[in-house]
């Protein structure tokens, strides 16, 4: 149905590594909020928690946005599979949306919260942070197990298969897996950002030496089911270029020791940095695996691209004003850079 | 297909309530941003600190405003896919890539600044905050014209050609630059600004009249009205002039915003006559009973005479929209947009007169009291005009090109009803919220006591600091 030029096809593809980048971006900087957040909900102490959100006070804002960034290029690149991919998302999406809405209020307003309406406050951040997560995490494993299409001649095939077939072993337990995940995140994120003899910081600590282990087979045990489930996966992972897959793993694991030791020396940053080029190498591996599908079973990147794409746009978009907004992000937090005390929360 | 007739019913209407909830906020954004920069480009260059406490409250009141933009908007971006998936499918190809390039070169902008604006006093230089808030100010303006670009389009669809389901875009450039979006995006940015000073000037006029902090907010007050005073008249200047670009282009529409049922009298005449105010009759072909003055309709929209005015008896039963809501939504619309004019005119008149002096101003109860009162007036013009827009499109989503019920996504009405339910929930506790501590902060009043910000020397501290270093320590203040 979709006719595209050979140039079409390249710029396609540099589209949708743009795309991959937009998301893994956002899991990695929006993660680790969202795990502070969800840590938040086991911390006693209220001044704490505002610590916490005062920590990530001003860079939440630019990292989430990069989700909407993604957003904007799946709408603008890849139409078709926007269209119908989110009308059979709706449901969790419109729960992360709700965790994400409530979160941002709660974050931006407590400030201006006491008694009660503090209390509250705290609990919508956190909990408002778990759900953004799960029902994330869910959406990530409901497009993983595909969908079916209308077949209807001169209209673009669309999903009508109700709002509950997201549903799935599976898809509820990529939901789980990306709360392990994205709480060790949280962890690494908190003990960076508080000055060494915070209390808060090493609550964190202890907590990360448990969250370590769990996320560890959190990742086992979905690479496995992935296995099995996914004709697609298992028939790239154990086919021809089985060594060259094996080698996925063993950098992993070289990469999480990496983290460990820079963990048990204190070195907050490096170790964070070994976390996110963990997540990146797995997610990297996921998409090459799934590659040419955008929704496995569903749409390759081909068939769900605009027939408008063109070499003009892509360059504008990557050469004018992604490197620019590359530049004041990391600007951004390097100005917010320090480490802070509990007493952040009072102003 | 009763089912589906209903469940397309609540799909617009819940997208109709997501865009009213949303378009409460950006305005504010967009022209309170603009003021921002003005207020501290003043402190910069005058070192009168009056004008750096008023750049602080407001910003107080723009993050509030602004953290609720973020999360209704986000909403929106997600609610195209959702609720509209056939139609994003088709008009991706123009229309997603538009949205695209708002995401990229003007949330994106914005958000690495916003930041820096709110968190970032006296940690960056003045003049890089300065240049912070100048960016926050221009990137939520260019985010208002991508998306005025791509509503525009689907209201005047020009340089695309629609063929098997799928908007394919033969000229970008007509396709950018189409008829409606010329005069469209002005008229969105005004309202913008119109409605930013409105909100400034009525908060100043309510510490007036409780003669809280007189000598800050008088100064507030009368740049606002002067500048409202030039704002006022040209958005009805630009109003009627999209007005004009809606009668060549949508006839449809404006026969229904203006109640314009037929195209001649009986007596085979042209019907020239202007609805004040009416109401349709049981079929829906006439209304059973209005007020109306001749050749008004002829001189507003063709300024001729007896000009004619496509009405409603042109346009096939199928392809006409509603009445009742545009019309009204319109007159609405225009009565308050008038009536700033004169509020603007009766405050600029006191200035030039000397009576919004230290000594005299606050004795201004009336003119206080109407600013106040005035503050919601943009405010119920934005919404009006949004559903004047919206409604008087039907039953087109793009107009004359992809019907509405072809563009909404599948879903069951139980599906539909979700959404509304819980958007309606969630976005009346943001809104409810915002009220709160909005008013909380005014209630609370300016900050006068903590220290100017400094140059930004404060000690950042070090990304692995040595711990028996003292000076590696941060200092660290909260934003207040
Ligand atoms: C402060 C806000 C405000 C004020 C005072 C006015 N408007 Fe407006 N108007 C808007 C805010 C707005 C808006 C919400 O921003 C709209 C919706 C879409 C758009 O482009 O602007 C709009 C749309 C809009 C349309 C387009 C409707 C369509 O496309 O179907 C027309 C013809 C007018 N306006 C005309 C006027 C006139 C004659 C005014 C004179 C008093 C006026 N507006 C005052
Ligand atoms: C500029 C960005 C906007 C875009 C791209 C946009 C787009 C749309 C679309 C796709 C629909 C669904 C089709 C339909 O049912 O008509 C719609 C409907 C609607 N929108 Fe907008 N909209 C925008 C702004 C707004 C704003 C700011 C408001 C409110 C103040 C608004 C009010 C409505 C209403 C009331 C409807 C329902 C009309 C009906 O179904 O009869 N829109 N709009
Ligand atoms: C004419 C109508 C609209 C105008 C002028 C407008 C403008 C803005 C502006 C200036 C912002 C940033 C400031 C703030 O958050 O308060 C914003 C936020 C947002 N808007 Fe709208 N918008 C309109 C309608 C829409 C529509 C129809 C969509 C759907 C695609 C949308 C999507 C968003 C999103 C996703 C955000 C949050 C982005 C962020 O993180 O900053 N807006 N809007």
């Amino acid at each position: 149905m979709n006719d595209l030029t050979q140039i079409q096809s390249l710029v396609t593809f540099a589209w949708w590594i743009a795309l991959d980048v937009c998301v893994l971006l956002y899991v990695v900087l929006d993660g680790a909020d969202l795990g502070a957040g969800i840590f938040s909900l086991f911390v006693r102490s209220a001044t704490e928690r505002g610590a916490i959100m005062s920590a990530m006070a001003g860079t939440w804002d630019a990292n989430e946005t990069w989700l909407i960034v993604a957003g904007g290029v799946l709408f603008g690149t890849f139409p078709f599979v926007y269209g119908a991919t989110f009308s059979y998302l709706m449901l969790p999406l419109a729960f992360a949306l709700w965790g994400m809405i409530t979160r941002a209020i709660a974050l931006e307003f407590r400030h201006l919260a006491e008694g009660r309406w503090l209390r509250f406050t705290d609990f919508a951040f956190g909990f408002g942070s778990l759900a953004t997560t799960f029902f994330g995490g869910t959406a990530v494993g409901a497009v993983l197990q595909g969908y079916p299409l209308t077949h209807q001649a001169g209209v673009v095939p669309t999903y009508v298969g109700g709002a509950l077939r997201f549903i799935s072993p599976f898809s509820v337990w990529t939901g789980v897996a990306a709360v392990v995940a994205v709480l060790l995140a949280g962890l690494l994120f908190v003990r960076a950002r508080f000055e060494k003899a915070e209390p808060i910081r090493q609550q964190a600590a202890t907590w990360t030496n448990a969250v370590f282990y769990l996320a560890l087979t959190a990742v086992a045990i979905t690479f496995a089911a992935s296995a099995s489930l996914f004709p697609w996966a298992a028939a790239r992972w154990f086919g021809p270029a089985l060594p060259f897959w094996a080698l996925v793993p063993v950098a992993v694991l070289a990469v999480v020791i990496r983290m460990r030791q820079a963990m048990r020396r204190e070195r907050d940053l490096a170790a964070i940095l070994w976390f996110n080029l963990a997540v990146a190498i797995m997610a990297g591996a996921m998409l090459a695996t799934m590659y040419p599908w955008l929704v496995p079973g569903t749409w390759t990147i081909y068939s769900g691209a605009s027939p408008a794409v063109s070499l003009f746009t892509f360059t504008l978009a990557m050469g004018g004003f992604i490197p620019i907004i590359l530049m004041y992000n990391a600007y951004q937090i390097w100005v917010f850079r320090a480490r802070i005390s509990a007493l952040a929360a009072y102003h | 297909m009763q089912d589906s007739a209903l469940a397309v019913f609540f799909s617009r209407l819940d997208f109709a309530w997501i865009t009213s909830m949303h378009i409460l906020y950006p305005p504010l954004t967009i022209g309170l941003a603009a003021l921002l920069f003005f207020s501290e480009w003043r402190w910069l260059r005058s070192k009168d600190d009056g004008w750096y406490r008023l750049t602080r409250f407001f910003e107080k009141l723009f993050i509030v405003n602004f953290a609720a933009g973020v999360a209704t908007g986000i909403t929106m971006e997600m609610a195209f896919g959702i609720l509209y998936g056939p139609f994003s499918q088709a008009a991706g190809p123009f229309f997603g890539q538009v949205l695209g390039y708002e995401t990229i070169t003007a949330f994106m902008y914005e958000a690495g600044f916003i930041g820096l604006m709110v968190f970032g006093w006296g940690k960056i230089s003045r003049k890089m905050h300065l240049f912070a808030t100048f960016n926050v100010a221009l990137s939520s303006s260019l985010s208002a014209m991508w998306i005025m670009d791509a509503n525009s389009w689907m209201q005047t669809p020009t340089g695309v050609v629609y063929q098997n389901g799928i908007f394919q875009v033969t000229n970008w450039a007509t396709a950018l630059l189409n008829p409606d979006v010329l005069l469209g995006f002005p008229h969105m940015l005004l309202a913008a600004l119109e409605l930013a000073l409105c909100f400034v000037a009525a908060v100043s006029a309510w510490y007036l009249l409780n003669r809280r902090h007189i000598g800050l907010f008088r100064r507030a007050l009368i740049y606002s009205v002067v500048a409202l005073a030039v704002v006022a008249p040209l958005q009805v200047y630009v109003g009627d002039g999209l007005g004009r670009v809606v009668a060549d282009d949508q006839p449809a529409a404006l026969a229904a915003m203006e109640g314009h049922y037929h195209t001649y009298n009986p007596d085979g005449s042209v019907d020239t006559s202007w609805q004040v105010v009416g109401w349709p009759n049981k079929a829906g072909d006439d209304f059973a009973w209005s007020i109306s003055i001749p050749h008004a309709l002829s001189l507003i929209e063709t300024h001729t005479w007896a000009g004619k005015v496509t009405g409603l008896d042109d346009i096939p039963v199928q392809n006409r929209p509603p009445v009742v809501i545009p019309f009204y939504a319109f007159r609405v619309m225009v009565a308050a947009g008038g009536a700033l004019v004169p509020l603007a005119f009766w405050g600029l008149w006191l200035v030039l007169r000397g009576r919004l002096s230290l000594e005299r101003a606050t004795a201004q109860r009336w003119f206080l009291r109407a600013m106040v009162a005035g503050g919601t007036l943009p405010y119920i013009s934005v919404w009006c005009g949004w559903w004047v827009r919206e409604v008087s499109r039907q039953p087109w989503v793009v107009y004359g090109l992809m019907r509405t019920q072809d563009g909404v996504s599948h879903m069951s009405v139980a599906a539909a009803l979700f959404w509304l339910f819980g958007y309606a929930a969630f976005e009346l506790m943001v809104w409810g919220s915002v009220w709160y501590f909005l008013a909380k902060i005014v209630r609370q009043g300016p900050d006068l006591n903590s220290p100017v910000t400094a140059d930004g020397n404060q000690m950042l501290g070090h990304l692995e600091p040595a711990l028996h270093d003292p000076a590696a320590l941060p200092s660290y203040i909260r934003p207040v």
